[in-house]
């Protein structure tokens, strides 16, 4: 006890010199020292404002030989120079797209990212994930058929993946190299994606407890797997990365990265 | 003549071909050398081989990791291009004063390549013209003679230039003769270390021709049976398997029961296995139900990874003590140089930090010659590279090596075997599994694992007791099955496996099982009749999955078995596509506590992925291999 009244008779004394101390600095100084801390604490405030809009990472992702590359080279500089074989590393740059180029005022870059596609690469799309504020998944329109199921675990394990679904980041399914006559169509393409992983969400959801991998089910119970079923936006496209069509990739970029 | 030289980045642009060689490429062979070699981690190889309906073409390669650029050449494989690996260095030298990377097109850089194309070719001709006016060679010995002459290019190529700025009034001819003979003098100066190689292989083997012969032998059989050269080896083995045959029938014939001196010849049979009726339950055998509960596949792995940045600080400072004694210079110096930032990574810089880690891996297990081709692989990668600064070379070749094991790691297609089961139940067909490998790794308890594993998932399954050799096989299948309450499809011993599959197949076409898991008898891996007719089994069943079961605890010899495996499958094959290895399934795993490493060589070895890991001996142990523990494991 005597102790304690001991401590309180210090720290009224401590807190009587600091109040005289504070008293005895010239008013200008004070108000402005007060000044610069509310700025302070204004400013910091502000930063972490910004930094929760949106970022502008676009992925580009999808299988190897899809044309991922030419894409991103062709939205990058208007051309796809001498073609592209098999990526080891992944492409990225910080640009505004080349067609906006040409348009007048401060147009925001985008920081366009194209992971390799490789399955032994795969991991490194999972570095990125988070950040993606939209994601275009490229799809080979021509040889479409045979890679079916490989491309569809590939946009299931995207859709299912954690970041993705919290984010709720759209996507875009590209069906690239329609400038061939024996491309399919994109409401084909996406008929037959949504059966797969209908097929998918079947086998996947029929283990117990801990999947494999995907941390959430896509869908609806009972209901046939539909793209509108994704609370993430999930929309169709064509394009075709060697002659140059790419304008629903870039309005969907741009749609999605706010200037 | 040269095919086609490309130019391209690590992120996939192509930045300059040559326009020249018109030549379109069959095939695509540029993608399948990044795909199966240089994504595989063996950029340590000299050259790749690639077949196409129509060509046949080799690729030689060479990295400038500075700038991440890859250069590839590409050329018919039935021309002996010898000034290709000389080529790539000058293309990559001139190259990299070019290169920005800015631009895209470097249609200037066709003028030099056509020059730097023109003094290569000139000096091999000029080279072999010299080589042949000299003593005469026996046709092994002109091979050494050429790769030796390939090494004297290098040299060549400075004094040359240095050469044709004289201006003396000898023929060309006379001071290129000049030259070559002072350049013999000049390598040992510069001391170059591949050229000096190549010239003592060259004196060596024109000392004495019976010398060349039998290095020439034996370099050819450490190849392995695969070339020409192992021809004789395969002969013999011919030979022993046909006087194996031959012993074998005689010896049916005449096999008796052996009727001891002081016991009294029983007539009473020896099968002591129970009698059991056909539909009903044995007494002594419970049914497991699912009750064992659920299998480990499921679960998932949990492992702790608070502890990984602790073990990497308590590890650095104890690897730099190993080499302590006069490494503690060294080791000053490279801290130095972690903090300014050297210039680029040389191989003797590279030498002793990969030098360790192959140690480590071979203390945890990895064969020696797959620890071999990784540390090459990740110099290749490496070399030239800028070192950041705060990094030492140890950090940053630890960092490439973890990033080259996870690529090798991780499976290359889906190894989800569910879907596949749903795809065929589908086509109301049978997925057919067949379990392959050595005596004792663990078939049948893997077997029955999975058929535990796939029971809980709702998956029908029946057993084909094709191991018609050993006692007590069908006997041990038949036990599992009724445990499991799961149909056996068996016929006993001493039948043809081959036969028992495919009837086992028609019977789950006929009552509609979606799996059929096939045992087959262990059998080693050099043992010709045996793996003729595990490659009959394949080829006349055709099976959805070829599972090979290796056990963890197996050191070099997993890549003896891995790659015999698959070669006799694919030499025996009848069909023009050969069935080979599929997956591997990883057994008695709980028995080695972090000499993971066998793991390694298997996948490496073979490119097919681990499925399953056999962790113990009940039918709750199967679990899926954890890519980043192991890699952990294996750099601890």
């Amino acid at each position: 006890m005597d102790n304690w009244e001991d401590m309180k008779i210090v720290a009224e004394q401590w807190s009587k010199q600091g109040i005289e101390f504070v008293q005895q600095i010239p008013s200008p100084q004070l108000y402005a020292a007060i000044a610069l801390l509310l700025l302070a604490t204004i400013w910091l405030f502000s930063i972490r404002l910004f930094r929760r809009t949106k970022s502008n990472t676009v992925l580009l992702s999808g299988l190897s030989g899809s044309g991922k590359t030419m894409l991103f080279y062709r939205l990058r500089d208007g051309s796809s120079h001498q073609g592209a074989v098999t990526s080891m590393e992944p492409n990225e740059g910080t640009f505004v797209l080349h067609y906006e180029n040409i348009k007048k005022g401060k147009v925001k870059p985008v920081h366009l990212v194209d992971v390799p596609g490789h399955s032994r690469l795969r991991s490194k799309l999972e570095e990125y994930l988070p950040r993606a504020a939209a994601i275009v998944f490229v799809v080979d329109a021509l040889e479409f058929l045979p890679n079916i199921r490989a491309v569809s675990e590939y946009l299931y394990d995207i859709l299912t993946n954690a970041s993705v679904v919290k984010n709720k980041t759209p996507v875009l399914l590209c069906c690239n190299k329609t400038d061939k006559i024996t491309a399919h169509t994109k409401e084909f393409i996406r008929k037959q994606m949504e059966k797969e992983i209908e097929k998918l969400r079947c086998s996947r959801s029929a283990v117990s407890t801990a999947d494999i991998t995907n941390d959430f089910t896509l869908g609806i119970e009972g209901e046939v797997f539909n793209f509108s079923h994704c609370h993430n936006k999930v929309t169709v496209a064509e394009a075709s990365g060697l002659t140059g069509e790419i304008d629903q990739v870039q309005d969907f970029i741009r749609e999605h990265v706010k200037p | 003549m040269l095919e086609q030289l490309l130019i391209f980045t690590r992120g996939g642009l192509i930045l300059w071909t040559c326009k020249e060689i018109g030549n379109a490429l069959k095939g695509s062979p540029i993608d399948t050398l990044i795909r199966s070699c240089l994504l595989e981690e063996r950029s340590g190889a000299v050259s790749f081989n690639y077949d196409a309906p129509g060509a046949a073409y080799t690729l030689k390669w060479t990295f400038h990791n500075d700038l991440g650029l890859v250069f590839v050449a590409v050329y018919q494989r039935i021309l002996h291009l010898l000034y290709v690996d000389d080529l790539l260095s000058m293309v990559k030298q001139s190259f990299s004063e070019v290169y920005d990377p800015k631009r895209m097109a470097y249609n200037d850089f066709d003028e030099t390549f056509r020059q730097l194309r023109m003094e290569a070719e000139a000096r091999a001709e000029e080279l072999r013209k010299t080589k042949q006016v000299g003593k005469p060679v026996t046709g092994s010995v002109k091979k050494q003679g050429q790769v030796l002459k390939a090494g004297l290019e290098g040299g060549n190529k400075r004094v040359g230039e240095g050469g044709t700025k004289k201006d003396d009034g000898d023929g060309i001819k006379g001071k290129v003769s000049n030259l070559t003979n002072g350049h013999s003098n000049e390598n040992h100066k510069m001391g170059d270390d591949s050229q000096e190689a190549d010239r003592a292989n060259g004196k060596e083997n024109t000392s004495s021709n019976v010398a060349v012969d039998i290095s020439k032998l034996q370099k050819l059989r450490s190849k392995g049976v695969r070339g020409r050269g192992g021809v004789r080896k395969a002969d013999s083995i011919g030979n022993k398997s046909s006087k194996v045959a031959a012993a074998e029938p005689a010896k049916k014939a005449t096999k008796k029961n052996r009727v001891w001196d002081d016991a009294a010849p029983k007539q009473s049979k020896l099968d002591f296995t129970d009698s059991v009726d056909d539909n009903g339950n044995n007494d002594h055998v419970e049914v497991v139900a699912a009750d064992q509960g659920e299998s480990m596949m499921d679960k998932e792995e949990v492992f702790s990874s608070d502890s990984e940045s602790d073990d990497d600080d308590d590890d650095e400072p104890g690897s730099d003590e190993k080499p302590a004694e006069a490494k503690k210079k060294g080791w000053f110096s490279s801290v130095f140089q972690s903090i300014t930032g050297k210039a680029n990574l040389e191989k003797t810089d590279l030498g002793p930090a990969l030098k360790a880690l192959k140690e480590r891996l071979m203390t945890k297990n990895v064969a020696e010659e797959i620890a071999e081709k990784l540390c090459e692989s990740v110099e290749a990668s490496l070399e030239g590279k800028k070192l950041s600064s705060f990094t030492r070379i140890s950090s940053t070749v630890q960092a490439a090596m973890e990033d080259a094991l996870v690529r090798i790691l991780t499976p290359r297609r889906s190894i989800d075997i569910l879907r596949d089961v749903h795809a065929s139940k589908e086509q109301r067909k049978p997925y057919v599994v067949v379990f392959v490998g050595v005596n004792g790794v663990g078939k049948s308890t893997n077997l029955a694992k999975v058929a535990y594993w796939l029971q809980q998932h709702k998956v029908s399954v029946m057993m084909a007791a094709c191991d018609t050799f050993r006692s007590g096989a069908v006997e041990q299948l038949r036990t599992h099955a009724r445990r499991l309450q799961i149909p056996i499809f068996e016929k006993g011993y001493e039948k043809d496996p081959a036969v028992v599959a495919k009837e086992a197949i028609q019977e789950a076409t006929r009552n509609g099982s979606d799996v059929v898991l096939v045992d087959t008898a262990g059998r080693m891996q050099d043992n010709e009749p045996l793996m003729r007719a595990l490659s009959k089994l394949i080829n006349l069943n055709q099976p959805d999955l070829v599972l090979f079961v290796g056990e963890a605890l197996v050191g070099n010899d997993a890549v003896d078995q891995l790659s015999k495996f698959n070669q006799k499958l694919s030499d025996l094959s009848t069909s023009g596509n050969p069935r080979l290895i599929d997956g591997i399934l990883l057994t008695k795993f709980d028995t080695i506590d972090d000499k993971v490493g066998a793991a390694l060589s298997m996948v490496y070895i073979s490119g097919s992925p681990v499925m399953f890991v056999g962790c113990g001996q009940s039918y709750t142990d199967l679990k899926k291999l954890n890519v980043k523990a192991i890699v952990k494991t294996l750099l601890k």
